[in-house]
Formats: structure tokens, C-alpha cells, sequence
């Protein structure tokens, strides 16, 4: 157990933060923000990918033959912290960078991973997700979206929901179904679909939290050449997979456990200088004890992806253990959202445009949106349905 | 960076839990029944294995390991129940080899590693609370000679305890302090607890000017704030291994158990209660590991990694208890199947050497105070 880094590990790390400096503009994070209007701050996300690319910080663990840095897993965890701490934008292009080209390093061929790695790394191409539908949520190997092989194509007929960031995209990783007589978990294909192709409609749909990430998506009659397809017909079910486990991956958590700790931070110091009911608010000792719980879980979700990343170093395989991780900042990141209104008290119902609204209705809009992570990437009801006979080999429901 | 355990440390675990497995014959539901406090054949055999030795440096005889290669060891233990007195003695050992002079080391070590002392940790009072600095028994001088007076409860094996690991208030300077009473004459009064969890042997200790010998005080203010982070990091442990046994129980019974047709593992009412407890149970082990390294280490964010752990695993551990009992239904309230072995030490360890609440208000103390200085800074 050794929880000192590399001297290498410590130039990439003091690089970074050096690069990061100067890369944010004066005053980031603190007096400077990201646009507030949506269109405007997808363009900004995505300047910012490309600003990464040029820095040569895009796709830290990608080969270099594909224009990535061959980086080791502990410098992605430092690279996670460090951006975070230094509350460098999320990019745009998260799904192309996370999922589309991660599964495809894993499943693509040759000429899928020369056409589409460098073009995601470069910000020139960004990726949506076309995996759930209206009816495949949970149960997602039910698609219904089906594509069928003529002439050297597919023709893809369906809808797709919660297509998140389908509006700014060019390419879309999805799974349709190819075999519609097969058991439903093998008569799906994972295609990539040229989102500018003829028949695709985008509708926006308005979030709890008043913006609008995700769309509904519409395929009529769309042409997919067959080199779309990854892996083989009909096994798109196991690539499906791997796409997940890296959604849920401890990568991913790091970075959100610091601006979880960011936000918690500011909450704090929000309440020491906050009277409530004749004395300090920030004394109240039951928001105290809620308080000290959120700092113990955070700290929790970071050791909890150390472990992770320790065991995947060490040689494990990608496991349910991502599922554990999904679920524990989840539900850790919800109930610090609770205390942070409880915390807020009678100004909780302030949002954003309010001057009396505290941090400009951050807190608040943080809540709102916080309802979403026990939803997105798999439900904590799958997650845990995972967990039950993955991990401790609970038996299947006989229906 | 590497937040997992040598494949030694793994192997050491593996081989202790075989030998733990003997030493410690389970009933034969499976399930332990604690409640005969003589473990005399116990104490004997893990002393023969050479438990004891682990912890004292090379240069007095032991193995010169640390907590981190421990810490795998005190999750077994905790796993099977082992007596209290074991841990409390490793804990003693720590606080010895960091505080102690040099002759009393090496009057004790030798001893310690052939299993020939037990030390029983007196720290807590009905009216002190956790804080060792609120602690009300007193350490006086009287002309030249100090004497100590006081009240210490829910000491376990208190009675067959060779020395009494006591924390007290110096009178003169009001800083905490920590002694190490030899049970001989002249001793306190002993009076026998009823507790919970009859197998700790709990014991009442009353120490009516009680003469001390100055040689045995670990001085320091230092001293009582490490006995309580590494008791606390003990007691996780301790909570972590019985909370994976509860967990193991619950899960087994439900892959077994057959209603409306099926396992009642295969109901998501059941499997994704199982879930909940399995990823509680990793998380207190990723905290819980962490708290070993920080007092094996002493980082300067120790306390706070101590009562990270601490809360956490506590309350973890105690739902676990209480899960693990539901999802066995009817059987799981029966005193026969064992279930609440677990339950009873749980709660002893859950409100020893600090409750879920000290360590959250601990814990958010410090936090403020951190930010504050990182707000003076900038």
C-alpha cells in the first residue's frame, strides 16, 4: 500500500497544472464562468476540447499510434483531479472521448479506429449515445430501433431518447436491432451513424433543471453503410458492455468527487457567514452532523476509485465493481444536494436570475440536476440488480 | 499509488484466517456462540502463532510489523468475535512502543510477544463522553507520590487483564494523559458490567487514590489522541470484518431460502438489499484500510481519516447487523441461530472510542478550520 506518486507521475502532474494556468482564463472559477446560454456554452466546451487536443492533453490513455498519450491509469486519475480542481470545463465531446472511442479501441477494426480515433481527439467530431429508447430503458436489450442489411447498407428505422448533446453531434454510437426472431440479447448490432444523413430528426427535450442536454431522436429510413458496424452482426450486445463499464468507470467518479468537494466547500463558507435564527448558521449542530456525513462520503468515492484503479493496475479485469463505484457517488452526491438546500434554509427556493439567490443559484440548480445521477448511465435499481448477481451470485427472477 | 495490499500481506491473512478457523471452532449452524469468556485456549494459541510479536520492532525481539500489515488481521478478527483483549492488547503495544521509557519496553515486550500480558483499554466514563480532554479521572500528585482517582467503565476482560491501558486529566495542567496500571495489588475495585454483549466481559474499574508508579505514565497530550485514533481505527476493523460475516450470512440464506417457488435472493426486494450492503461494506473497507495506513503513516490528516472511517464503518456495520437479521426472517430473531453475536459486538464497538456523531462533529470542526486557513491565504 503506497499512496506516494512517481517522480514522473509528479512532472505530469505539476505540467498539467502549469498548462491548466495558463489555458484558463484570469480569475476561472472564481469571477469568470462558463456562458450561461446553452448554444453558447456548447461551442465554449467545445473550444475547450480542442484547446486540450492542442496542449496534447486529449486522450491521455489512447495509443499514441491513434494521436493519443499512451498515458497509465494513474496519471488519468491525476489528470481527472487536476482538472476538476482547477474547474476546467467539462468538454462537449465526453461521449465521443469516453464511450465512443473507448469502445471502439476495444471492438473497432483497423480502418474504424484510423477514421474515427483521431477525428474524436481533435474535437473535430462529436458523438452522441443512441442506446435507450422510449422502450428500453432499464431493460435496454429490448430495441426496438431496427436496422436491416440491403444492398451493402443498413436501413435504420426507430427512436431513440435521451440522446444527450445529439444537437451538436456528427456521429452517433448506436444499437439497433438486427435480428428480430433471435433472444433479445443477441439480435442486437452497434452501429455508427452519420448524424447528418437524410431521415434523422432531433427534438430537445427540457430537462427538471430547465436546460435541454438530451433530445429525442428520429430515424426514418437512414443509410448506414455496412463498414459502420462494429464487431460482428448481432453482437453488439457485449460491446454494448464495455461501453458501460467505462461509463461507470473510477476515472470518471475522481473528477466528480473534487467538484462535488468544491461545491461542498463553498457551501460552507457560504454558511459561516450566514446567520440563522440569532447565531451563526454554520453552528447548527444537526447541519453539522449532515454536513461532516457528505465530507466522509466524498472522501469515500475518492478511496473507493483509488481501490479500483488499484485493482485494474494490478491486473483485474473491468468489473461490477464499476456499479458499486455508480452507486455510491450517486446517492452520496444527492444527499449532499439535499444538505446543501437544507443548508440554505429559507433562500433555498432562490434560482439563478434572483440577485438574493446564494452563488447565483448554484446550489439549487446542482440539486435539480442531481436528480438525474441515480438515473443516467443504468439506474441504481439496475446497478444494484448487477451488483446482486454479479458480485454475489444472487439468483435471476423466474417470471 | 497502489491502495491494495502486498500479495504477502494477502498470503499472511489467508494462512491466519485458516489458523483463526481452528482456533476458533464455529457451532454447527456455522454460526459462533461467544458468550464463554474463558479464552484462555484462544489467547494461547494465536500467542503460539505469534500475533503478539507482530507489532515490536526487531531490536526487542518481534517482527516489526506495522498497522497496514495488521490491518488485514483485525478484519478476521473481527470476523470471528475474537475477544476484545487481543486487539486491545495490539492497540496497547502501539502506544507502549511510541510513549512508553525505555525500561519499561523492555520489561513489557518481551512479555507482550509470548502472550504472557493482556492489556484490558480503559478509556471510557458514564459522564465524559468520548473527548479524551473531558475525560474526569484524575492523575494528582499527593506530597511525592501521584495517585489516580476515578471511574472507568465497559473495560473489556477487565477482571483478567494483566495491565489496565488507562486515560486520565493530569490535575496540574489539565492535558490528558495515559497509564498503564499493573493488576496487582494495590489494585482499583473491579465490578462486573451487565452488558449487551456478555462474551467482552465488560468490567467497571474504580480507582479511589490509587498510587502510580511514575515510570508507567505515556505522557502527553499526544499519547491519549493516539490511543484514541488507533482504538477507533481498530474498532472499524473489528466492525468490518463482523459486518462481511453478517453480510455473508444474509447473502448464502438468501441464495438458499426458497419461498413463493424460489430463492428469496432472486426477489429485487431481497438482492437489492443485498447490494445496498455489499457496496457499505466495500466502502467501509476502503475507508477503513485508509484509517490503517494514516496511523501506521501519521499523516497530518490522521484524526481526520480516523473518523472517516470510524463513523462510517460504525453505522455501516450496524445496519448490516440489522439487515442481515430481516432478510433471515423469523430464524434470524431466534437466539439459537447466532445472528445476534454480531448485533451485540456491533453495538459495543459502535459506541466505543468515539459514536458516529463525535466523528462527524470531529470531522466538520476540522474542515472549517481548514478552509478558514485556506481563506486566510489566499
Amino acid at each position: 500500500m503506497d499512496f506516494s506518486y512517481s517522480p514522473e507521475e509528479c512532472r505530469f502532474r505539476d505540467d498539467l497544472r502549469a498548462w491548466l494556468r495558463d489555458a484558463l482564463p484570469e480569475g476561472w472559477g472564481r469571477t469568470v464562468f462558463e456562458p450561461e446560454e446553452e448554444e453558447e456554452r456548447a461551442q465554449f466546451r467545445l473550444q475547450w476540447d480542442r484547446k486540450l487536443f492542442a496542449g496534447g492533453w486529449a486522450g491521455l490513455d489512447w495509443p499514441t499510434q491513434y494521436g493519443g498519450r499512451g498515458a497509465s491509469l494513474i496519471e488519468q486519475a491525476i489528470f481527472a483531479e487536476e482538472t476538476a480542481r482547477a474547474r476546467a470545463p467539462m468538454g462537449l465531446n465526453i461521449i465521443g472521448r469516453n464511450l465512443a472511442g473507448t469502445t471502439l479501441l476495444h471492438h473497432g477494426n483497423e480502418a474504424q479506429k484510423q477514421r474515427y480515433l483521431p477525428q474524436i481527439l481533435s474535437g473535430k467530431e462529436v458523438w452522441c449515445q443512441g442506446f435507450s429508447e422510449p422502450n428500453a430503458g432499464s431493460d435496454l436489450a429490448s430495441v426496438r430501433a431496427r436496422a436491416v442489411l440491403k444492398d451493402g447498407r443498413f436501413i435504420v428505422n426507430g427512436q431513440k431518447i435521451w440522446t444527450s448533446f445529439a444537437q451538436y453531434s456528427q456521429w452517433c454510437i448506436a444499437l439497433v436491432r438486427t435480428d428480430p426472431d433471435a433472444p433479445k440479447h443477441k439480435g442486437i448490432s452497434f452501429l455508427l451513424i452519420d448524424m447528418s444523413s437524410p431521415g434523422i430528426t432531433i427534438r430537445p427535450l427540457k430537462q427538471i433543471s430547465g436546460e435541454s442536454e438530451f433530445n429525442e431522436t428520429f430515424f426514418e429510413n437512414v443509410e448506414v453503410p455496412v463498414e459502420n458496424l462494429v464487431g460482428g452482426l448481432n453482437e453488439g450486445w457485449k460491446i454494448a458492455m464495455t461501453t458501460l463499464a467505462y461509463e461507470r468507470g473510477p476515472e470518471d467518479a475522481m473528477a466528480r468527487q473534487i467538484r462535488f468537494g468544491q461545491e461542498l466547500d463553498g457551501l460552507i463558507v457560504w454558511l459561516s457567514r450566514q446567520m440563522r435564527d440569532g447565531r451563526p448558521a454554520i453552528e447548527n449542530p444537526g447541519l453539522r452532523q449532515k454536513i461532516a456525513r457528505s465530507l466522509a462520503d466524498l472522501e469515500i468515492v475518492r478511496l473507493n476509485c483509488l481501490r479500483s484503479l488499484s485493482r485494474l493496475l494490478n491486473g483485474a479485469p473491468r468489473g461490477a465493481d464499476t456499479s458499486m463505484i455508480k452507486l455510491f457517488w450517486s446517492h452520496a452526491a444527492q444527499n449532499l444536494y439535499e444538505t446543501a438546500l437544507e443548508a440554505l434554509g429559507p433562500m433555498a427556493p432562490l434560482v439563478a436570475g434572483d440577485r438574493l439567490a446564494p452563488a447565483n443559484g448554484a446550489f439549487i440548480l446542482s440539486y435539480l440536476q442531481s436528480r438525474a445521477f441515480t438515473i443516467y448511465s443504468g439506474s441504481s435499481e439496475i446497478q444494484r440488480t448487477i451488483i446482486g448477481e454479479r458480485m454475489l451470485g444472487l439468483p435471476k427472477q423466474r417470471i | 499509488m497502489n491502495f491494495d495490499f502486498e500479495q504477502e500481506q494477502y498470503a499472511f491473512r489467508d494462512s491466519f484466517a485458516r489458523y483463526l478457523a481452528q482456533a476458533f471452532p464455529r457451532g454447527n449452524d456455522g454460526r459462533l456462540d461467544r458468550s464463554d469468556v474463558n479464552f484462555d485456549e484462544e489467547w494461547n494459541a494465536l500467542a503460539e502463532l505469534g500475533l503478539f510479536a507482530l507489532l515490536i520492532p526487531e531490536n526487542y525481539g518481534g517482527i516489526g510489523l506495522s498497522f497496514v500489515d495488521l490491518s488485514l488481521i483485525v478484519e478476521e478478527l473481527g470476523k470471528v468475535l475474537a475477544p476484545l483483549a487481543i486487539t486491545d492488547t495490539l492497540v496497547a503495544t502501539d502506544l507502549i512502543l511510541r510513549f512508553a521509557n525505555e525500561e519499561l519496553k523492555q520489561s513489557l515486550f518481551p512479555r507482550i510477544a509470548a502472550g504472557e500480558c493482556r492489556i484490558a483499554i480503559a478509556i471510557l466514563e458514564a459522564e465524559a463522553g468520548y473527548d479524551p480532554a473531558a475525560c474526569r479521572t484524575v492523575l494528582e500528585s499527593e506530597g511525592n507520590r501521584l495517585c489516580l482517582s476515578g471511574r472507568k467503565i465497559l473495560v473489556p476482560h477487565a477482571a483478567r487483564a494483566d495491565y489496565w491501558l488507562v486515560v486520565a486529566r493530569k490535575a496540574d495542567t489539565d492535558e490528558p494523559t495515559v497509564l498503564l496500571i499493573p493488576h496487582n495489588a494495590p489494585a482499583p475495585d473491579l465490578r462486573s458490567h451487565e452488558s449487551i454483549d456478555p462474551s467482552c466481559a465488560h468490567g467497571e474499574l474504580i480507582f479511589d487514590r490509587l498510587p502510580v508508579d511514575p515510570g508507567t505514565v505515556l505522557d502527553g497530550h499526544e499519547a491519549a489522541v493516539r490511543l484514541f485514533d488507533v482504538s477507533a481505527t481498530v474498532a472499524s476493523g473489528l466492525l468490518l470484518g463482523l459486518a462481511d460475516t453478517s453480510l455473508n450470512l444474509a447473502v448464502d440464506y438468501a441464495r438458499q431460502r426458497v419461498q413463493f417457488g424460489q430463492p428469496i435472493g432472486a426477489f429485487q426486494a431481497i438482492k437489492h438489499r443485498c447490494a445496498d450492503m455489499a457496496v457499505a461494506a466495500e466502502s467501509s473497507r476502503s475507508a477503513t484500510y485508509y484509517a490503517f495506513w494514516a496511523i501506521a503513516n501519521d499523516p497530518p490528516d490522521r484524526s481526520r481519516t480516523v473518523s472517516i472511517a470510524k463513523s462510517f464503518t460504525g453505522e455501516t456495520a450496524g445496519s448490516i447487523c440489522n439487515e442481515s437479521i430481516q432478510i433471515h426472517g423469523g430464524m434470524g430473531f431466534t437466539w439459537e441461530l447466532g445472528l445476534h453475536h454480531y448485533l451485540r459486538r456491533c453495538k459495543v464497538l459502535e459506541y466505543s472510542h468515539g459514536d458516529a456523531a463525535f466523528h462527524r462533529e470531529r470531522l466538520v470542526t476540522e474542515a472549517i478550520a481548514a478552509i478558514e486557513r485556506q481563506n486566510d491565504m489566499a
